[in-house]
């Protein structure tokens, strides 16, 4: 089966399960504190994944460190290409 | 880090909105803190909403600008 064969199936299955649950479909009878838990969580594991994914880019973002070593040698580069390319004629 | 914070701050306040609250007594002043459960579900949709319209409007400034005219003439 493909990727994407497999993620559909699996949220095929979650959320008929949530929507079986939610709507009393077999009768049940879940406590009301259960039922309050549930019918927004679909929202709420949005929310999560949203919240988790901007937490890892800012704490990244955050921990990225300067390089100084490769961008001085990456610099020397540039001026050593600039210098060959006007020496043939290049015009900047 | 700003950005870790503050997406600690919504997942801990959404969290206990969405998980902790149905266990909790309603007669407790827990819940004076939080809207009916009901905005769970509005808030963050109609904020997905309003990011979807902020892009596109976004993409469609950006198309708008990089057009070139269909003609040239001579």
């Amino acid at each position: 089966m493909t990727k994407l064969g497999q993620w559909l199936l699996t949220l095929g299955l979650l959320g008929g399960t949530w929507a079986g649950l939610t709507f009393d479909a077999l009768g049940l009878g879940l406590p009301e504190s259960g039922r309050r838990l549930l019918w927004p969580l679909p929202a709420y594991l949005l929310v999560a994944f949203g919240c988790y994914s901007l937490a890892t880019v800012g704490y990244r973002l955050a921990t990225f460190n300067d390089c100084r070593g490769a961008a001085e040698e990456l610099q020397a580069q540039i001026r050593e290409a600039r210098a060959d390319l006007e020496s043939r004629g290049f015009c900047f | 880090m700003g950005l870790v914070g503050f997406s600690l701050v919504v997942f801990t306040y959404y969290t206990i909105w969405v998980i902790v609250l149905p266990f909790v007594d309603s007669s407790h002043i827990l819940h004076s803190y939080f809207l009916p459960r009901e905005y769970a579900v509005i808030l963050p949709a109609v904020a997905g909403l309003l990011l979807v319209l902020l892009v596109g409007t976004f993409i469609a400034v950006v198309m708008w600008k990089s057009r070139k005219p269909a003609k040239k003439t001579d």
